[in-house]
């Protein structure tokens, strides 16, 4: 399934033992394909070979959610994730929500209702959210407490948040 | 960091199993505790056998025969099954308090057992439901009662070259459970302790499992005699916490005391009976 | 009450002008950076609270795939640290706690570093070590720092005391304790303890350094103070400033725990080393939690003397910080706890001892109202025992003590109408809770019966910022050709939302829409105009000080050069809506437009030039305070504060349910309604990890045994409380920006003894010990069950024996 190269090819071309494999995966609706290590996470994969650095490591061990991607459409932890488990797969991170410029509903929800401080957990945290928001377009209170209660953060004490997801939930539900 | 290791996606459970046999192969499901071991160095692993891409892991199934649950199955897929949330309720109640919404999404039940931690939260359900781990290997398929398939904490049964293909619960025509577990925070953490019982008042039957409280789930033994000799609820609760008092074994640790957990598993135990037997008074079996 | 002034931004609800860069993920922190030939570090840490070094073979490590740097501590020659100069960068012969960084490798990759760390080979001599503090005041404990009376450290400010563990004593003495107490009707003592915890920024401590030829050095840093990282690292390798140039971009939180200089002289070395190569170091979470500065443990312990008629006439009070390995920054910390140690309460007699121990563990820093959290614990924990035994309502026993208009503080300021008022912050909590008394034991016996019992709790606080005499801000408010600014400024907005805070001053006294108004989210010391460090919630208050005199400055330079072109005097210009006109003649104006980049007339003669507004505030008027007696002038503004807890305990497991918790601060004035609430929740909720969660655990050979969040936890989106609610004083600060007062650190002290003192009510048991964790709650349920009899109301009982005197001394 994969074309294994005889050689790693890490950063800086150091020789380690393992192997290198090509992964096409589709990312924020378009399909790229790279090479990585196998021991490389997903997390690193976004960070280190697309540069897209909106998923954070928090704790590298799947507790704080800082790192939170949807993969084929659900929430994960990208650090528990191996950049080769995505061949094949579509995934979503911070940088492909808003279009053209223009802000998702969620996006500026979280500006406008003070629901961003240091923004440190702020990617996984609208990720979460809007996986939350796609499956359950009105959501309850105790339904977002749930979304969210992987996704650590220090700084907001989490109201703001919640308060932020909860009217997107609304505002739909007046939009229709 | 995790050290450099082969990886491979086998579409054949006979090329994974060979691919198991050999020293530091390991089996990745969902990776949640995998991916840990490996990072901290728990794990040596030097070959990565993902084996998501195997179809004889995907079935889920819950008819006459019983509940069959594959070894791809996520906690959330099971969370999430209305039909299993109907026939079993106890298996998504226990599953939605693993870790994280973004954990539940990858780890799978499978996996939680095969971890084999004393508070894999999914083992006390699976217990007290009477499970069995199917295992293959190259000589073929194996069933492992699920008491059997808990060595020691951290350590299962399985000996290279062997994968957990799926679990299967027996049948049970009527019947109730409970789930309970208790940690630290409301938020996502490990079990201090975590409780199923299950009951077929008809059958006479009581299974209660209690997790965190020895180095395996402490099945209680003799449950079914004790509830079948009670004469009222009081007396039944009485009893359990006895035999659960003698039968547990917990220690130390960051989590709780040992003295913590053995008050919490009273406290638990009549919580849950009371919920496994509402009627205050008279006694439904006798 | 504030001054009834129109304000077009301050106090309105502005959202955070960096929001569009975080929630599109393109906010660059430097945990995201990487750099041309970046290399990455990575540590050996000790695996001994102290041992010796006795030998550090590094051949096979060198010869290591990839690495191009290999440090050890004999070969740095350096101490660094803030106010006690007293940190190795790398343990020389010595390693002080289990944990500390020993080897550092720099290589081509974190693996390539990784696997070299793992072939350094070392030999040690386990010592015997100090994990106690009180045993570490002992004559027979072993020093941590056997050379402190080597050490450099802020003179005149703090006393460390050689031949001893105490890297700083600091005293309070006002009136006559002794006469006080021989008075008093009724005498109490009581003692408590906190644990070090941590502050948990999301983003872990990370930079990268690079060693520039002719000694240059280039720094980025996740850190809250980019000079005072330059600062204290030209002290440290005698580099002039002027060759040092940190950058801070943005910041993943502080909380105080990147405040001072960490990870950058390790980083620099080794970029040295590997001959000018950057070097990125970056803590894992687990680094974060054991290599990385902490909140000190305290003991304290009080002796508290007051009338019949409820008035505390003397307090003597003893605090022993468990400062860890270093005090580089923990002697500030028990320092400022010391000036704040009595509460906001008037005492006229009161003795404070506040003692900073060295111990073999990881050691402290500041954390958001250093010193404040962990001595209000006790304090309001013993207001509400002293009550009791008084026989007193504790609402009212505290309406009886406060600090009002008058009164003299401990270290002998005079409290004016200004100050602030704590009274009416008590009154608003405790309306909110529904207070209404604390219950009787047959009110407690009765709800026992179902199970779960409630309880309420009230308690106060109060802080100022703890910060050198000379504290300084500046401010640059630099125009654009299009007659927009750049702000420019080296605070650090970490999530506070200081920046938004600034442009709406500059917004106001510039008198042009806040959309014009850009404040670059970096700081850089070669570019953005100094700052001391952004701390002990100053950064608004200073901040918004000077972008005031740099708008008045910029203000005038527009005037000057339009009163030239309008053929009017200076003082007949008015500036409003980013134009300036004749005060009787508005027709005749220029937009600002014409005039910021110099105006030119139709001839092509020009006048003027580039408009940059310039703007200082240094702190007013204090001193140091004395030596001997702590008496003096530390703070710039004390901001004062309550909180009001209703809980539910559950009997069986101890667990607590916070029902409702109201917060009052009088804040003086709101500068942004949206952040300052974001502040008081966040600085709660944090607190409430403090009183509930957070502790670190230690072996008996004092190893972290908790450092990860699976068993070090933050309080989740599920673990608040049922209700919230903030609730704003405002009493003028008449020195403070539109009067406004400092709040960031606020919220967060005080909530653990709301919980307890709400804890006693429900189960009439007193708590001593942080955190209020279930296993610790249901602990005290079953001592209280085994012994009944002895709950006399008033009665004091210890959980556990704490002794401030363990050990000796
Ligand atoms: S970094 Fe992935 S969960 Fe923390
Ligand atoms: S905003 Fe800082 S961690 Fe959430």
């Amino acid at each position: 399934m994969f074309d294994e190269t005889p050689q790693n090819t890490l950063p800086g071309a150091i020789k380690l033992p393992g192997a290198v494999y090509t992964i096409s995966v589709e990312v924020n609706g378009k399909a790229c394909t790279e090479e990585a290590p196998a021991q490389m996470t997903l997390l690193q994969f976004l960070r280190e070979r697309l540069f897209l650095t909106g998923a954070k490591e928090g704790c590298g061990v799947g507790e704080c959610g800082a790192c939170t991607v949807l993969l084929n459409g659900r929430a994960v932890d990208a650090c528990l994730v191996l950049a080769v488990e995505a061949d094949q797969a579509s995934v979503r991170t911070v940088e492909g929500e808003a279009r053209d410029g223009e802000l998702t509903l969620l996006q500026r929800a979280f500006i406008e209702h003070g629901a961003v401080q240091c923004g440190f957990c702020t990617s996984g945290m609208l990720l979460s959210a809007q996986s939350l928001l796609e499956s359950n377009p009105h959501p309850n209170r105790e339904e977002i407490v749930e979304a969210i209660s992987g996704n650590l953060c220090r700084c907001t004490g989490y109201v703001q948040i919640l308060e932020a997801i909860e009217a997107v939930g609304e505002g739909m539900e007046e939009g229709g | 960091m995790i050290r450099p290791f082969k990886y491979s996606k086998p579409r054949f459970l006979r090329e994974a199993l060979e691919a198991l046999e050999k020293e530091n192969a390991r089996a990745l499901a969902g990776g949640s505790d995998l991916l840990v071991e490996l990072r901290e160095g728990k794990s040596q692993a030097e070959h990565i056998v993902d084996v998501k891409a195997i179809p004889e892991l995907s079935c889920f199934s819950i008819g006459k025969d019983g509940i069959i649950i594959g070894g791809q199955l996520t906690l959330n897929e099971l969370a999430e099954s209305k039909e299993l949330g109907q026939t079993c309720p106890i298996l998504g109640d226990a599953a939605r308090t693993v870790a994280t919404p973004q954990v539940r999404n990858r780890a799978t039940l499978v996996g939680n057992l095969c971890t084999a931690s004393p508070a894999a939260d999914l083992a006390p359900p699976l217990f007290v439901l009477g499970a069995a781990v199917v295992v293959a290997s190259k000589e073929g398929e194996q069933r492992i009662p699920i008491q059997q398939f808990f060595q020691g904490p951290k350590k299962n049964c399985l000996q290279p070259g062997q994968l957990v293909l799926r679990v299967e619960i027996p049948p049970r025509s009527t019947g109730r459970g409970v789930f309970m577990k208790k940690s630290r925070v409301r938020g996502h953490d490990l079990a201090t302790i975590n409780v199923a019982g299950w009951t077929n008042p008809q059958a006479g039957i009581l299974r209660i499992c209690i997790g965190a409280c020895g180095p395996t789930p402490v099945l209680l033994t003799s449950s079914d005699e004790l509830y079948q000799r009670a004469v009222c609820r009081d007396e039944l609760l009485d009893g359990l916490a006895t035999l659960a008092q003698d039968q547990i074994a917990p220690i130390d640790d960051l989590r709780a005391s040992a003295a913590y957990r053995r008050s919490l598993v009273t406290v638990f135990l009549g919580r849950m009976v009371r919920i496994l037997f509402p009627e205050e008074g008279g006694w439904p079996h006798v | 009450m504030s001054a009834d002034q129109d304000y077009k931004y301050i106090g309105k609800g502005i959202s955070r002008l960096d929001g569009p860069e975080k929630v599109t993920g393109s906010a660059m922190f430097v945990h995201d950076m990487t750099l041309p030939g970046m290399l990455y570090g990575k540590m050996v840490k000790s695996p001994h609270a102290c041992a010796r070094i006795v030998s550090i073979d590094i051949s096979e490590a060198e010869k290591s795939p990839g690495v191009r740097a290999v440090l050890v501590g004999r070969e740095l020659p350096y101490k660094v640290g803030i106010y006690m100069i007293d940190k190795d960068i790398l343990a020389k012969e010595v390693a002080r706690y289990h944990g500390e960084p020993v080897v550092a490798i720099a290589a081509q990759s974190e693996l390539a570093a990784e696997e070299a760390c793992a072939k350094v080979k070392i030999v040690w001599e386990a010592l015997p070590a100090v994990l106690d503090p009180r045993e570490g005041l002992s004559p027979a404990a072993p020093l941590v720092h056997p050379e402190l009376a080597s050490y450099s450290y802020m003179k005149g400010v703090f006393q460390p005391q050689p031949g001893t563990n105490i890297s700083h004593h600091q005293k309070i003495r006002k009136g006559d304790v002794e006469i006080a107490l021989a008075k008093a009707d009724v005498v109490w003592e009581a003692k408590f303890y906190n644990p070090p915890v941590q502050h948990v920024a999301m983003e872990t401590h990370t930079c990268i350094a690079q060693a520039l030829p002719g000694s240059q050095v280039q720094i980025w840093t996740s850190a809250q103070s980019p000079f005072t990282v330059r600062n204290l690292f030209s002290a440290c390798f005698g580099i002039p400033h002027q060759n040092i140039r940190v950058h801070v971009p943005y910041v993943g939180g502080g909380f105080g725990g990147k405040a001072g200089i960490h990870l950058e002289p390790l980083a620099y070395l080794l970029s040295q080393k590997a001959g000018g190569r950057p070097v990125k170091l970056t803590m894992t979470r687990e680094e974060e939690f054991g290599a990385m500065p902490s909140r000190q443990g305290l003991y304290s312990q009080f002796t508290t003397g007051a009338t019949r008629e409820g008035k505390i006439i003397s307090l003597v009070a003893k605090y022993i910080w468990d400062a860890g390995a270093y005090a580089d920054y923990g002697v500030n910390v028990g320092r400022a706890a010391s000036y704040s140690g009595a509460g906001p309460y008037e005492i006229p007699n009161c003795h404070i001892d506040s003692l900073v121990v060295y111990t073999n563990k990881v050691f402290g820093t500041a954390y958001r109202g250093f010193g404040h959290l962990e001595a209000l614990w006790g304090i309001e924990r013993n207001m509400d025992i002293g009550a009791r035994r008084l026989g007193l309502d504790p609402v009212e026993f505290r309406r009886r003590n406060v600090l009002r208009p008058g009164a003299k503080t401990i270290t002998g300021e005079t409290v004016t109408e200004h100050t602030g008022r704590v009274d009416l912050c008590l009154e608003k909590v405790a309306e909110e809770i529904g207070w209404n008394g604390i219950q009787t034991e047959e009110e407690r016996a009765q709800a026992m019966a179902g199970g779960k019992v409630r309880g309420k709790g009230v308690a106060l606080l109060h802080k100022a910022p703890a910060m050198p005499v000379f504290t300084s801000s500046a401010a640059l408010l630099k125009f654009n050709e299009n007659g927009s600014v750049d702000l420019l400024t080296s605070i650090i907005d970490y999530g506070q939302g200081t920046y938004t805070a600034l442009a709406q001053a500059a917004a106001e006294e510039l008198k042009m829409p806040i959309e014009r108004i850009q404040v670059p989210w970096e700081s850089d010391t070669a570019m953005t105009p100094y700052d001391w460090q952004t701390v002990a919630s100053r950064g608004a208050f200073m901040g918004c000080k000077a972008v005031i005199a740099a708008a008045r400055d910029a203000l005038q330079q527009i005037k000057e050069t339009a009163s030239q072109v309008l053929r009017a005097p200076v003082e007949e210009l008015v500036c409003r809506d980013e134009v300036v006109f004749v005060a009787h003649r508005p027709e005749e104006c220029l937009s600002y437009r014409e005039v910021v980049m110099g105006y030119s007339y139709p001839n092509g003669n020009s006048i003027g030039g580039p408009v940059i507004g310039r703007g200082h505030y240094i702190a007013q008027g204090l001193t140091h305070l004395d030596l001997e007696t702590g008496q003096g002038l530390p703070a710039l503004d004390w901001t004062y504060g309550a909180h009001g807890a209703e809980i539910e305990v559950d009997l069986d497991t101890g667990e607590i349910t916070v029902l409702n918790l109201a917060t009052a601060l009088d804040v003086g004035q709101v500068l942004n309604a949206q952040s300052l609430r974001g502040q008081i929740i966040g600085g709660v909720v944090q607190g409430l990890g403090s009183a509930l969660l957070e502790e670190f655990r230690f072996s008996p050979q004092g190893r972290l045994l908790n450092a990860g969040f699976v068993d070090y936890k933050i309080p989740t989106s599920k673990d608040l409380p049922r209700k919230m609610s903030q609730h704003i004083i405002l009493t003028e600060q008449l020195d403070g920006p539109y009067g406004a007062r400092g709040v960031a650190e606020h919220p967060m002290i005080s909530v653990p003894g709301a919980i307890g003192n709400a804890l006693y009510d429900a189960l009439g048991i007193d708590f001593f010990e942080l955190p209020l964790n279930a296993e610790r709650v249901w602990l005290g349920i079953q001592r209280k069950r085994s012994e009944t009899q002895d709950t006399l109301p008033g009665a004091i009982k210890l959980p556990r024996a704490i002794h401030l005197d363990k050990g000796g001394a």
